[in-house]
């Protein structure tokens, strides 16, 4: 059975090898792209949210390529993510596809339904392979998450503007070839001695700022406009706070294997003030965020949401108060299928010359 | 002791319990007034221009009540009615954006209600919800949530027996329970698919009801199901329980939609609205496949009037047309019917039709 599986960042690398790892064949969508976009935004309502429309244009490219299963996560969706898969199941059955969709409810249980659906997708029930593929893709998840954050150290010091993306791709093709934990190890070496060989300018002035907000958004880079790049570009060191380890950390490990705490209940701690209860999504971190701005010393919030995001639009209305009370300035992006590069630069730029003279002001 | 209820979002759901419950302790409610432009338009300037237009509408319904001197607000949080089955973000956030949006001095009732957490219910949330007015009598608030389920329950029988949701509360109100129903046969009946804080909100939903009836157009709701019927409904959709607002979205257009009395669904959906999207969505799919005619209207604080009546207009005229022909048909088939050449040509009308 050859499977599929929706892009979100760099998820495309990590679970590829998770299935070949454990056997199975593996299609790979072509990446987010405009002709993805205007597949999946024709064949959806129009008010769904961008991570709807760009999962479907997913679908249909990879059922193009040859795919006969589709992987997607079911649940802990509080939000709209939890339908996606019965919705766009009656969008591709309305366009006359036949697929088969394998999802993880994680209502049902974590590690075990892990098992049965990867089970199921590879049809290879040797519980050692799959600790190995869970293994290696655990490993991954980190590795990459790691390599980001060194990639936007760079990006926001680089001397030749471009030359740290470029070594980025060389090291992220090399952990993309790598099927055990030793090559990955070795990948991800590799990579990081690519990166630090960028010429840097240490003196140069640099911000920081912390990019939050739904986490599909923050993560996929054709969604956000390649929003780290950008800011990079004005040399602005990005702090994304939305990480897929922190997610598999709160989601995925049992809860007695976490010793320290993860991201979402250290937000929690700190938008407790402002919102009392869990909404869903990603609101409580939103908030929590840009609460914690202040403390971890950044000029600036950068919060990404997609047009329509339930739960974020209520961050939106109350991040307002949370920049009243913590002196921290809060640009709140929406993103949509109508969004344009050019207004999109041209509000970054502003941001960031305002924080730049909100920084000197007060040094 | 007053407590300040937003004619607003769960006023349309729950006000009958409401209505038994603090009137059984003692609590008097005062109530905001019909929603009108000024609330719309003081709700809007407060928050985002993306909310959707009934919570909107709900922040201005509360500044109305603090305008007006009330400074107790009640506003509570319906996370989720069932385990895994949660309302909207937005719900469940209400009363976090109201205490963040409007920085003024008041006391906000914001009892969280959660059957997702183990060994939460009603009992709790009603206890959460008295505290802060200081009764904590747990047994006249047992009694009290009876005489709300009473009301309730009444108001319950009422619109399941077809009358309309309006007199059904005002019955509530006044303490009767009355089934008599208005009998005025209309030639055409159509379901009208929304939540009931967009249908029975006049302002917001520009007297749908009345002006379906001025058109002969008898408006069936949720309202006149029961749950049995909602659920039917949902599995006919071929999905399950999602949202805690789901049953009288898809759960009556479900059952509506394979009720051959009924001529046609009309969908009335907030601008924005993250669960109606995709159960509009569904809905849609499923009434293209079931051949059944149905409107989409997306309602906002900048839709127009005119505009609006057209499209009511231009489908009831539809729908007229449809039920015209049906009419016909049978009819034709009637007389023919027995006659070997008059089956050759009730085929060949047939073949025609299906042509066209």
């Amino acid at each position: 059975m050859k499977i599929s599986f929706p892009h979100m960042g760099n998820l495309h690398i990590i679970l590829s090898s998770a299935i070949k790892v454990l056997g199975g064949e593996v299609v790979v969508p072509p990446c987010n792209s405009k002709t993805t976009l205007s597949l999946g935004t024709r064949n959806s309502p129009e008010a769904v949210c961008l991570p709807y429309k760009l999962i479907l244009g997913n679908y249909i490219q990879a059922i193009e390529a040859g795919a006969e299963a589709i992987l997607m996560l079911d649940s802990p969706g509080i939000c709209r993510l939890g339908q996606y898969s019965d919705s766009s199941r009656n969008a591709l059955i309305d366009l006359g596809y036949d697929v088969e969709f394998i999802n993880f409810d994680l209502y049902q249980g974590k590690l075990r339904e892990i098992y049965k659906k990867f089970k199921k997708a590879t049809n290879n029930g040797n519980p050692l392979d799959l600790i190995r593929a869970i293994k290696i893709a655990l490993f991954k998840i980190d590795i990459l998450d790691q390599l980001d954050h060194a990639l936007a150290y760079y990006r926001a010091r680089e001397i030749h503007i471009g030359s740290s993306d470029a070594k980025y791709r060389k090291g992220i093709k090399a952990i993309e070839e790598a099927f055990t934990l030793k090559e990955c190890r070795n990948a991800f070496k590799y990579a990081m001695d690519l990166l630090s060989s960028v010429p840097v300018d240490t003196g140069k002035e640099i911000l920081h700022v912390d990019l939050t907000g739904e986490i599909f958004v923050v993560l996929d880079s054709f969604a956000n406009l390649e929003v780290e790049k950008e800011l990079g570009k004005l040399g602005v060191h990005v702090h994304r706070k939305l990480n897929l380890s922190d997610w598999t950390k709160s989601s995925l490990m049992p809860s007695i294997l976490r010793f320290s705490e993860t991201h979402g209940e250290k937000a929690e701690r700190f938008a407790k003030t402002y919102l009392k209860r869990d909404i869903g999504g990603d609101a409580i971190e939103s908030i929590g965020d840009a609460a914690l701005a202040e403390y971890n010393k950044s000029d600036g919030v950068v919060h990404l949401l997609p047009f329509t995001c339930m739960p974020e639009i209520v961050s939106q209305n109350i991040l307002p108060n949370v920049r009243l009370t913590n002196d921290i300035p809060v640009l709140s992006i929406v993103l949509d299928e109508q969004m344009g590069k050019a207004g999109f630069n041209t509000r970054l730029e502003a941001f960031v010359d305002l924080i730049k003279r909100r920084k000197r002001k007060i040094a | 002791m007053k407590i300040g209820i937003p004619r607003a979002l769960g006023y349309y759901l729950y006000y009958p319990f409401w209505h038994g419950f603090f009137n059984e302790l003692g609590i008097e409610i005062v109530l905001s007034g019909k929603t009108n432009k000024k609330i719309v338009s003081d709700g809007s300037a407060l928050v985002v221009s993306e909310t959707c237009l009934p919570v909107k509408v709900y922040v201005g319904h509360v500044l109305e009540l603090l305008n007006n001197g009330v400074d107790v607000i009640y506003s509570p949080s319906i996370q989720s009615i069932a385990p895994k089955v949660y309302n909207c973000s937005k719900l469940r956030g209400l009363p976090d954006l109201i205490r963040n949006v409007i920085r003024r001095n008041f006391l906000l009732i914001e009892p969280t209600f959660d059957k997702s957490v183990p060994k939460q219910g009603l009992q709790q949330f009603l206890y959460e919800t008295v505290a802060p007015l200081g009764i904590t009598n747990k047994k006249k608030i047992d009694l009290a949530s009876k005489a709300g389920w009473e009301c309730m329950n009444n108001y319950w029988l009422m619109t399941r027996a077809g009358v309309k949701a309006e007199i059904a509360l005002q019955n509530i109100i006044n303490g009767k329970v009355d089934l008599t129903l208005k009998t005025n046969e209309l030639p055409i009946n159509a379901a009208v698919i929304s939540h009931g804080y967009n249908l029975y909100d006049e302002h917001i939903s520009m007297k749908v009801i009345k002006k379906l009836e001025g058109l002969g157009v008898n408006s069936l709701t949720a309202d006149n199901l029961n749950l049995a019927q909602m659920t039917k409904g949902i599995e006919t959709l071929n999905t399950n329980l999602y949202w805690a607002n789901e049953a009288e979205i898809t759960g009556a257009a479900g059952y509506y939609m394979t009720d051959n009395a009924v001529d046609g669904l009309i969908t009335i959906t907030a601008f924005g609205c993250g669960p109606d999207s995709l159960m509009i969505e569904r809905i849609t799919r499923f009434a293209r496949r079931l051949n059944k005619p149905i409107l989409n209207l997306t309602i906002d604080e900048h839709t127009g009037e005119a505009g609006f009546v057209t499209r009511l207009e231009a489908f009831t005229d539809m729908l007229y047309r449809k039920k015209r022909t049906i009419l016909v048909e049978t009819l034709n088939r009637q007389i023919y019917n027995g006659d070997e050449k008059n089956i050759q040509l009730v085929q060949e009308v047939e073949y025609l039709n299906a042509k066209a």
